[in-house]
Order: structure tokens, then C-alpha cells, then sequence
């Protein structure tokens, strides 16, 4: 995923020199062959991430195309009224990308986790809301955010966590992905980023349908309540808040149409206490397949 | 007749402040004479147009006092006479702080620490495209608290940008007090100086004085970005604003009003 990500953004800026790619101080390995091949369009501005996106939004203004990385603990949560008011209120093309969503650097505590992006930017005029779950996605969401048309954020989870799909993904701006069609009609999975995955294991043991989310925003609203109205329960999985992302903008449809049940699955409403792996924190946080497989049997006996 | 003469900047000023019965008169007389130089001397508007793609940019980073700017934008009719009397009047387009849906307004500041980043952003795209474009950002001596204007500081030294010009509005006050009592800031020269800047600090009020500053400034291409600490009055040009904080706050009455209009009579 990651190199699909470098990769894209090395292409955009060979054949367009107003593509600027920033960051501040991270990606040490991530941009080697950017550096190489375009210093010029290289810009590390420094431990300073606040400044930074004020000045690709003012890059933006006189007519560059910026991508700011960062860890997404920092972009966007520490940019975050940068982010409202330099870039969105004035919809310019800034590209943003929160590299290590969710608990992927486990072993660093709360700091470098990102549970909450989502629900943060939500809320805010014009940004675009992307969080693919494999290398497919990833490509989709680029082809997307590098158009440069308005501010986009580019979620980068877990990315080695082997593909998804079967091939490239080519949905509507919006719309949902079918992973994986069941006969089970009381429960249908909605997964986005590296859940995705976690929602197909869980979904094979009682054979019901999976649906992965690569938008977030803007989402296609009549396909959640199409796929809500063939199902008595939805079920959102996602390495985020249970408050603010795909669950609650999920819950958010479906409550104003239909009576579907939802059920949100992702990280409780606490701070990672312990340090370890990647896979120890998601058993902490109760997202690991095996603490799932029991609340899924309790969504299938209270049907 | 003197193009952007303070005086009659002052009198749209207190016009607005008036019809609108809003505040922020003292943080934005303090900085009538840099509005003054600027837009007489220095900002370049290919085909008077305020949205020409090579034009200087003006970053009011300090929002509050975007009663100057307007009374500057009013003077080169990029705002009308219904924008100036309408002002805070419902539906209208002017806002009590720096928007950039302003035509002449650059950024959108009031949350203090955002314009200087996003000018800087503007003179490192002028010097990516090997333009002559000059980018002035006004910001505030309170404003200077904010971590973020030390960030972009770094930032600009660092991008070699001899085409940022940062004025400094020291009037010495912030909103509860005076700067020195709040959060002290020391001498702002030295420490721009220390940042790698060069910087010259003057009468914030002499234009003169404003003028020279700003070509000799100019005239450095260094690679050295520039500073000019203005030394202000905050309530400059009206007696009994001079000096007096709460009229960061104080709404005019017909009373005040028609006194400080007196006041900025042009002298005989």
C-alpha cells in the first residue's frame, strides 16, 4: 500500500512540476526515490506541522498542488484548525495523508495512535474522506485525491496486510465495494481500511455478505440504505472511534430511513493502556478476530 | 489630494465601527500608516486587478484590525459604499475579521498564528516560480505569542525568502493587557535578527520613516527574510483612543463618534 502511495505521488509529480509533496520530518525511507528524482518538489519543513499545511495552503492559493504527509496523529489531529481554516474554508487542492491510522505504531502509546481522525474531520466543509484497505484502494483513492480539486484526506492504515480485492477497484466516487456475497440474511459486515479484512474472516464463519467503505466522505448514502434494507443488522467494523466514523456516519443513514439495527464494532471510548504488537493492541482494544466471534454470536441470538 | 491619506482611512474606519456598532477601532488604527504606505507605494496590482496571478500579496495575519484594510479596499473601489455603510448589517459580506472571500483580502485570520504560515506559503510558490512578487504580512505584537509565527519564521529563513516582508504592529497591547505584562516578548528586532532576519524598527506612524524602511529592505535581495517592528499607538489618531485598550472592545456612541470624526479633520 505504501509503495502504491509513493509510487502515485512520485508519477504526479513527474508529469505535473506544481505537485509539491511536504512533510515534517517523517517518511524517512517513503520518499527516497521522490528526493532522488525531484528534490526540487521536495519540501521537509521541519518539525513544525502547523506552519506546514499554512504554507501549502498559501502554495495552493498561488496555484501549487501540495501533498502534506503525516502520521495521522499529527495530520490531522494536531493541524486540525489549519486544516478548517487555511485549506477547507477556501476549498483549496491540498492533499492530505495520515500515514499509521488506528494502532499501528502500538508500541509507542496514544501519541502516535489515531482513533479519532475520522470523527474530526467529518464535521468540516469540503474535505473528502478516503480510507482504503489494500493496494487496490489505494490506487483508487489516489487516482481520486490527486485530481486536485478540492481538499482531500487519504486515511493509510495497516498496509501490510495482504490485498482485498482481486483487482482494481473502479466504483463511483462514494459508493461501497462489494467484497464478498453470503447467504446469511440476518447480519451484512460494513468494513473500512485494514478492518476490511477482519470483517471477511468474520463473515466466512456464518457466510454473510461484506461491503468495504474506500470513501468515507462523501459516502453513497442510497447504497447504505439499499444494503440496509435487505438485512435485519449492520454491522461496522473500523480501527477508529466507534464515535465519529463509518459506524456513527453508518448509524447517521440508516436512522433517518429504515429500521435496520446497527452494530458498531471498533475501538471503545479509552486510550491504549499497554504496549505491544500491532496484534496485541487490537486484542487490548477487543477489534482482534477472536473477541469479535463471540459478540458476533450474540448479534445472531438477539435476532 | 493624498492617496490613502490616515486620515480619511481613520474616518471609513470609525464610518464602519459606527453604522456596524462594532469593535476592534484601536488594533486597526494602529496600523492606518502601514495600510497607507503599502497600498500607496509598494503593492503592485497588475491591471488594478486584485486577483491578477502576479500581483504583491498583503496578508493581514493580524485579523482583527481588517477595519484598515477595508477602508483601503473602499479607496481603490474594490468596495462600494454600500459595503462600508451595510457593514455588519445582516447578509452582508464584510466580517469583523480578515476573510479571504474578500476580494483584497489574502487569508482568513482572527485566529491569530495562521496568515503568516499561508503568506509564507505564497512568497515560497513566487520564488518557485521565479517571480518578482513580494508578499507583506501584517501581524500583531499579541499575535507574536502564538507558536505557530515562530514556526513560519524558521520556515522562511530556512526557503531563503528575501521576498517576505513581516510588519510587526507593536502598539504594546493584547487583548487583557499589556504585551510586556502577558507574555513578554523582549525586543522583537533581536529576535527576528537572531532568526536570521534583517530587521529595522521604526515610528510605526512616520511613513517617511516606513517608506525608506521598506526599500531599504527591499533592496537586500540577501536571501535574508525581512522584518519591520512598527512601533504603534493602538487607538492612533483620536485623542482619547490613543493608548486606551477597551477600545479594542468599546462601541462608538454619536457622541464618541462625532468627536474622533472632528479630531481627524485634515489640519488647516
Amino acid at each position: 500500500m505504501r509503495s502504491v502511495f509513493s509510487k502515485a505521488i512520485l508519477a504526479a509529480a513527474q508529469a505535473d512540476s506544481k505537485v509539491l509533496l511536504l512533510t515534517g520530518d517523517h517518511g524517512y525511507a517513503l520518499f527516497d526515490e521522490f528526493r532522488k528524482c525531484l528534490p526540487a518538489q521536495f519540501i521537509n519543513a521541519g518539525i513544525a506541522e502547523q506552519n506546514m499545511v499554512g504554507v501549502a495552503a498559501g502554495l495552493a492559493k498561488a496555484g501549487f498542488k501540495p501533498i502534506v504527509y503525516g502520521l495521522s496523529a499529527f495530520v490531522p489531529i494536531r493541524v486540525l484548525e489549519q486544516i478548517k481554516m487555511d485549506v477547507c474554508y477556501e476549498n483549496l487542492p491540498v492533499v492530505f495523508m495520515g500515514d499509521g491510522a488506528g494502532l499501528v505504531y502500538s508500541s509507542l502509546g496514544s501519541s502516535h495512535q489515531s482513533t479519532e481522525d475520522i470523527a474530526v474531520l467529518r464535521c468540516i466543509p469540503n474535505i473528502s474522506i478516503l480510507s482504503p484497505c489494500d493496494v487496490y484502494e489505494m490506487q483508487y483513492a489516489m487516482d481520486q485525491a490527486l485530481r486536485f480539486e478540492s481538499p482531500f484526506y487519504v486515511r493509510m492504515g495497516k498496509s501490510d496486510i495482504g490485498q482485498v480485492h482481486q483487482g482494481p477497484v473502479s466504483v463511483p466516487v462514494g459508493d461501497l465495494v462489494p467484497v464478498r456475497t453470503g447467504t446469511q440474511n440476518n447480519i451484512v459486515f460494513l468494513a473500512t481500511g485494514s478492518m476490511v479484512k477482519t470483517a471477511v474472516t468474520l463473515a466466512e464463519t456464518i457466510d454473510a455478505a461484506v461491503w468495504s467503505a474506500p470513501g468515507l466522505k462523501p459516502i453513497n448514502k442510497n447504497q447504505v440504505n439499499n444494503i440496509a434494507l435487505h438485512t435485519k443488522t449492520l454491522v461496522t467494523i473500523e480501527e477508529h472511534s466507534i464515535m465519529g466514523g463509518l459506524g456513527s456516519l453508518v448509524a447517521e443513514i440508516v436512522s433517518e430511513t429504515g429500521n435496520t439495527r446497527v452494530v458498531r464494532m471498533g475501538v471503545q471510548d479509552r486510550f491504549s493502556q499497554k504496549c505491544g504488537s500491532y496484534d496485541y493492541l487490537l486484542k487490548e482494544h477487543g477489534i482482534d478476530v477472536a473477541a469479535l466471534l463471540p459478540q458476533l454470536s450474540s448479534i445472531l441470538a438477539t435476532d | 489630494m493624498t492617496a490613502f491619506a490616515p486620515h480619511q482611512l481613520r474616518q471609513t474606519v470609525l464610518r464602519m465601527a459606527y453604522s456596524g456598532s462594532t469593535v476592534h477601532i484601536g488594533c486597526a488604527f494602529s496600523i492606518i500608516e502601514i495600510m497607507s504606505v503599502l497600498y500607496r507605494n509598494h503593492l503592485r496590482y497588475p491591471g488594478d486587478n486584485p486577483a491578477a496571478t502576479l500581483r504583491d500579496y498583503l496578508v493581514l495575519s493580524k485579523g482583527h484590525g481588517v477595519m484598515a484594510q477595508y477602508a483601503c479596499l473602499y479607496e481603490k473601489n474594490w468596495l462600494t459604499t454600500t459595503d462600508i455603510e451595510n457593514y455588519f448589517k445582516d447578509g452582508s459580506k464584510l466580517k469583523g475579521l480578515s476573510d479571504a472571500h474578500v476580494v483584497g483580502c489574502e487569508v482568513t485570520s482572527g485566529s491569530l498564528g495562521h496568515g503568516l504560515s499561508v503568506g509564507v506559503g505564497m512568497a515560497l510558490a513566487a520564488k518557485l516560480n521565479k517571480s518578482d512578487q513580494y508578499c507583506y504580512a501584517i501581524v500583531g505584537d499579541g499575535e507574536m505569542n502564538e507558536g505557530t509565527m515562530w514556526e513560519a519564521i524558521l520556515f522562511a529563513k530556512q526557503q531563503a525568502l528575501d521576498n517576505l516582508i513581516v510588519i510587526v504592529d507593536e502598539n504594546g497591547f493584547q487583548a487583557m493587557g499589556k504585551t510586556h505584562e502577558v507574555l513578554g516578548l523582549g525586543s522583537l528586532k533581536d529576535k527576528f535578527i537572531a532568526f536570521g532576519f534583517d530587521a529595522i524598527a521604526v515610528d510605526g506612524h512616520d511613513e517617511t520613516a516606513l517608506d525608506n524602511a521598506l526599500i531599504e529592505l527591499k533592496n537586500n535581495k540577501n536571501e535574508n527574510p525581512k522584518a519591520i517592528i512598527a512601533r504603534t499607538v493602538k487607538g492612533k489618531g483620536v485623542s482619547f483612543m490613543e493608548n486606551e485598550n477597551s477600545w479594542h472592545y468599546t462601541r462608538l456612541t454619536q457622541d464618541t463618534f462625532d468627536l474622533a470624526m472632528a479630531e481627524l479633520e485634515p489640519v488647516v
